[in-house]
């Protein structure tokens, strides 16, 4: 524990403004990847496992695209859309055919696709690490905001993020569609009734997490290692924001992302060992008192 | 009564003829496997106790798998204790350990169980991995299991740990199949089945899912023990969640449904393993393709298939 | 890497060739049978696959020119999935149904002790080529009659980063520190070793923060910023592989590398360089294997000879299980024969050359039946290959008189 340096960031404002802007930074790509775990839960009660492997395999496609064309802009699409698809083909071809099975059945398909995704990824990209590098327009020297250090990129990044995920729940709340889904997530049976095609629903929702996903690991393909395997970490991680946030809550999603970033930007500085101790420590705590999360509807 | 004797009966003429095998085919590695499975089969038959007789579908049952791997090794190599000593000792520490975690897990439900033991077992994990002076932490526990000697028999020796794991899951499974038997084991698949309507039968559903999560633990810790007397030693991969995974798809793929189901299952997953490893580096790809054959083509566990192929019911079951 | 990605796919279905199809032995005598196992699969796969490569080409030498005393050399392959207990397994099924003779280890520090003791129950010869871990070696406690080493060790590593850094802290008055190093044992002893020898030649420096980031973990953002607020003038990271590559290309973009000068005990491998797509210059590197260190022919020879075959440098896993072929070679000729218990008396003290020696030659140190003599050295990055410039070898003098009293210190001796 380190309580005076913690005291010593948060009374200086350039500790105070690069200790925020680097949590937000976490938590933004965070919440892209809990955001389509938590849709996908939230409609279909499927705990996607292979989570991870949508957004690893989103970077790759977004390195190969980057490599290829030269262009991130490009990539980062081609990661999206990449996934967009891959998502509706592996709810048609697997998902869809142990909806309503055991939650184990689920895990046991989700578990086989991550190990056939990471060969998958052995074999086309190889076993090396991978870096995409800095995109030229990006590399420019960091910005200094109230004496505290932001670089452009992860500027970008948190706007980005932030459209995407104020653009999902905008539309989840105001189109049709999105109303459609959240009335599937209540009641399928009634939304079936209704003579809507329950089948493309499903598949769009695979696909709008899927694309979350491979967006995420898009746009952060330029600063972290690309890696077979990259996507577990991340899944874990993507499970404490769900679960803190509330399992099928999208904004709920979005606040714990942000407050897991922060605890881990301040918590570096105060309490530098066990901080992921103490997010599983939270993530009881919170099962236990609130089991459907801080902003959940209760499901069961 | 019979069916008792009957067991017994089976479980001796298992070992017997375990005893018999190496001298007729002198195979280390098929002793290897019947030792690796004894410890991986008390581990996902413990955790079918939860899921398949109870419908309390744990994702962190690994915790106790790796807390008995660690307990045993910690007491052999840091106390003085003889092997049986520190055999009951690590059941006393993972029964005090599961009670624990037990009473906060079992106040949840479905996928919020799941989740919550989970985190449990994760931040076990932690601990382990933080707490270096003691368990070595992510290097694991390093120097070897002392005085492997159990009555004059020393374990180090290859045929005699051979023996004593397979006298181990005889014991472990006869012991798991007299409990899903009796009428616990009734209340256990009562509240599987209908949790409200096993309340007001009278049953203390708490009491029952916190006697079954002790229970389990148990014999997930005895099946820890074994593996730590495989690898001389405990490591964090032995605690951490791909562990757990392990135990759910020996039980998903052998049949939740049939008690031998999860044994079966370890079966499977050790050769497919052994097998496949043998032939290529690319050891996800073939295992992940012979899964989804598995659970898209059978959809459910070999047992279970083959029982319902048989006209039979499946005992037990879930999905 | 910027390789041609069809010859990269060219080599790897080659490589799963050779693993799917034992060797066809000589026809006169029996081949040797070696067993090694190591990490093929995850993310640490290019591990095991840049050991194997080093491996083939040492036996493919080696069997040209007359083999283990004759005897061909057929090694035998398999996947621990970076799993100790599967490490332990497969080490024993090598053993007991594959007909090996002896074992050749290639795992990472956990594994390399479950299969120590899997030596220490089978009797059997191994070599470990890849753990780091001192006290594999250095801790009696740990030690098999059996068992060598034919890799780096960590305290000699701390040894001489600590006195460079000494230097280049004296001549430029860096006196405030900080660290950067994965939170698990590796990481944190190494530091603290590091940190020990660079007070013992500098004795008025200062740690100022010290950050500890999981292993893998895929973002550092915050551990950057951290370090910057601390405001160091200079920094340790222990960091390897993919993370160090991730510190790197996140820690540019917050000029990080300009606003302190960074000590990387684990950059100079080819697999970091080449990966990082904006290496910064200036930084100071340990080498883990660059063809610059030794700066001799036989070395560059090696490695270029290496990369010619499979189209990408070696790494440090390379240069090490390079090395532990040699040592099986060199003691069944001193032995001439392959009885593991001969070898085994061979190999204690045994000096042989070797491209990746100091002076040309290396030495299976008796006492502890690890390797010594070996090339270590620290220089800085250049923005283009050779990647690494000004590489000062280290003084094995001083390393020997550091370890002993570290030895002592901890009552290894």
């Amino acid at each position: 524990m380190d309580l005076d340096a913690l005291l010593d960031c948060v009374t200086s404002s350039s500790c105070l403004v690069t200790q925020t802007t680097s949590g937000l930074i976490v938590g933004m790509l965070l919440f892209m990847v809990a955001a389509g775990l938590t849709l996908i839960f939230g409609v279909l009660k499927i705990v996607n496992f292979a989570h991870g492997t949508f957004y690893m395999l989103g970077a790759y496609i977004a390195y190969s695209t980057f490599a290829f064309t030269g262009s991130y802009i490009l990539g980062v699409l081609a990661g999206g859309l990449g996934m967009a698809i891959f998502g509706v083909i592996f709810e048609r071809v697997l998902i869809s055919r142990v909806y309503g099975a055991n939650v184990l059945m689920q895990l046991l398909i989700c578990y086989a696709v991550v190990l056939i995704c990471d060969d998958l990824v052995k074999i086309i990209w190889g076993p090396d690490f991978y870096a995409m590098g800095m995109p030229p327009e990006f590399q420019v020297p960091p910005l200094f905001i109230a004496g505290g250090v932001v670089p452009p990129f992860y500027i970008m990044l948190i706007v980005v993020a932030l459209v995407i995920g104020g653009g999902l729940g905008l539309s989840l709340g105001l189109t049709k569609i999105g109303k459609i889904i959240r009335a599937a997530a209540h009641n399928p049976n009634m939304v079936s009734a209704l003579g809507i095609n329950t089948t493309l629903l499903y598949s769009l929702v695979f696909a709008v997490g899927g694309m979350l996903a491979g967006l995420a690991g898009g746009l952060a393909a330029p600063v972290r290692s690309l890696t077979p395997g990259m996507g577990f970490s991340i899944l874990i991680e993507s499970f404490i924001v769900t679960v803190i946030g509330g399992m099928g809550s999208i904004g709920g999603a979005l606040i714990a992302a942000v407050v897991l970033g922060l605890i881990r930007s301040f918590g570096t500085i105060g309490f530098p060992l066990f901080t992921e101790g103490l997010m599983y420590i939270a993530m009881i705590i919170i099962l236990v008192t609130k089991p459907s999360g801080l902003f959940g509807k209760e499901i069961v | 009564m019979n069916r008792i004797v009957r067991d017994i009966a089976i479980g001796v003429l298992v070992v017997a003829v375990l005893a018999a095998v190496p001298h007729l085919i002198p195979s280390k590695a098929f002793q290897d496997f019947v030792i690796r499975c004894s410890s991986m089969a008390l581990f996902a038959t413990s955790l079918n106790l939860l899921v398949g007789y109870t419908g309390l579908s744990s994702f962190g049952h690994g915790l106790f798998f790796g807390l008995g791997t660690y307990s045993f090794a910690l007491l052999m190599q840091k106390t003085g204790i003889s092997l049986p000593v520190a055999f009951i000792a690590t059941l006393l520490i993972t029964t005090v350990t599961a009670i624990a975690v037990g009473a906060i897990c079992i106040r949840l439900r479905l996928i919020y169980f799941a989740f919550v033991t989970l985190a449990m077992q994760m931040l076990m994990h932690s601990v382990i991995i933080s707490w270096v002076g003691l368990t070595g932490g992510d290097q694991g526990l390093q120097g070897g299991i002392p005085r492997r000697v159990v009555a004059g028999i020393d374990l180090g020796n290859q045929y005699n740990l051979y023996i004593f794991a397979a006298v181990v899951l005889v014991i472990g499974l006869l012991m798991m199949r007299h409990i899903v038997n009796t009428s616990f084991g009734t209340s256990l698949r009562m509240i599987r089945d209908n949790e409200t309507r096993a309340a007001f039968l009278g049953i203390v559903v708490w009491r029952v899912k916190l006697t079954v999560f002790v229970l389990s633990a148990v014999f997930a810790s005895v099946g820890g023990i074994v593996m730590s007397l495989f690898v001389s030693g405990a490591y964090p991969e032995l605690i951490n969640w791909p562990i757990s995974g392990d135990a759910i798809f020996a039980i998903v793929m052998g049949g939740v449904g049939s008690f031998l189901g999860p044994t079966v299952g370890t079966m499977i997953l050790l050769l497919l393993n052994d097998v496949v490893t043998r032939q290529t580096e690319y050891y996800g790809l073939a295992l992940g393709i012979i899964i989804l054959a598995f659970a898209l083509g059978l959809r459910r566990g070999l047992l279970d298939f083959i029982t319902e192929r048989l006209g039979g019911r499946p005992a037990g079951g879930i999905s | 890497m910027n390789q041609d990605k069809t010859t990269r796919r060219a080599v790897l279905t080659g490589a799963a060739a050779v693993l799917a199809t034992p060797h066809i032995a000589g026809a006169q005598a029996k081949a040797v049978r070696i067993g090694m196992q190591a990490t093929f699969s995850g993310p640490l796969a290019q591990s095991g696959i840049t050991h194997r490569n080093a491996i083939e080409m040492e036996v493919e030498r080696i069997n040209a020119t007359g083999g283990m005393a004759g005897r061909p050399i057929e090694m035998v392959y398999r996947d621990s999935k970076s799993q100790p207990q599967e490490a332990a397994r497969v080490a024993r099924e090598l053993i007991n149904s594959d007909g090996c003779e002896m074992l050749f280890d290639a795992e990472s520090s956990a594994g390399s002790f479950a299969v120590q003791e899997v030596v220490r129950d089978l009797g059997v010869l191994c070599i470990h080529s890849s753990s780091e871990t001192s006290s594999l070696t250095a801790d009696p406690k740990y030690r098999v009659a059996t068992a060598f080493r034919s890799g780096r060790q960590g305290i000699h590593d701390a040894i001489v980063g600590g006195a460079y850094a000494a230097k280049v802290a004296e001549a430029r008055k860096l006196t405030k520190w900080a660290t950067c190093s994965p939170d698990y044992a590796y990481g944190r002893d190494t530091t603290a070793q590091y940190l020990e020898y660079l007070k013992h030649f500098k004795p008025d420096i200062e740690v100022i923060s010290q950050a500890w980031p999981k292993l893998g973990q895929p973002d550092f953002t915050e551990v950057i910023t951290k370090l910057i607020q601390a405001k160091p003038q200079a920094m340790y990271t222990a960091l390897y592989g993919g993370d160090l590559t991730a510190f790197i290309n996140q820690g540019n973009i917050y000029a990080l590398f300009s606003a302190m000068q960074v000590f990387s005990v684990n950059l100079a491998d080819y697999t970091a360089l080449t990966a990082i797509k904006n290496l910064p210059p200036g930084i100071a590197t340990g080498n883990r294997y660059v063809v610059t260190c030794p700066d001799t022919a036989a070395n560059r020879e090696w490695g270029e000879a290496y990369r010619k075959r499979y189209n990408e440098y070696p790494t440090n896993w390379s240069w090490e299980s390079s090395t532990g072929m040699r040592f099986y070679e060199g003691a069944a000729k001193k032995a001439g024969s392959t009885d593991p218990k001969k070898l085994a008396e061979a190999l204690r003290g045994l000096k042989i050359d070797c491209p990746f020696g100091v002076d040309g030659t290396v030495t299976m140190r008796a006492e502890d039946q690890t390797v010594v003599g070996y090339a270590i050295g620290w220089g800085t990055t250049l923005t283009k290959p050779p990647y690494v410039a000004d590489v000062k070898p280290a003084d094995w003098g001083t390393i020997f008189e550091l370890e002993t009293e570290w030895k002592k210190r901890n009552g290894f001796i």
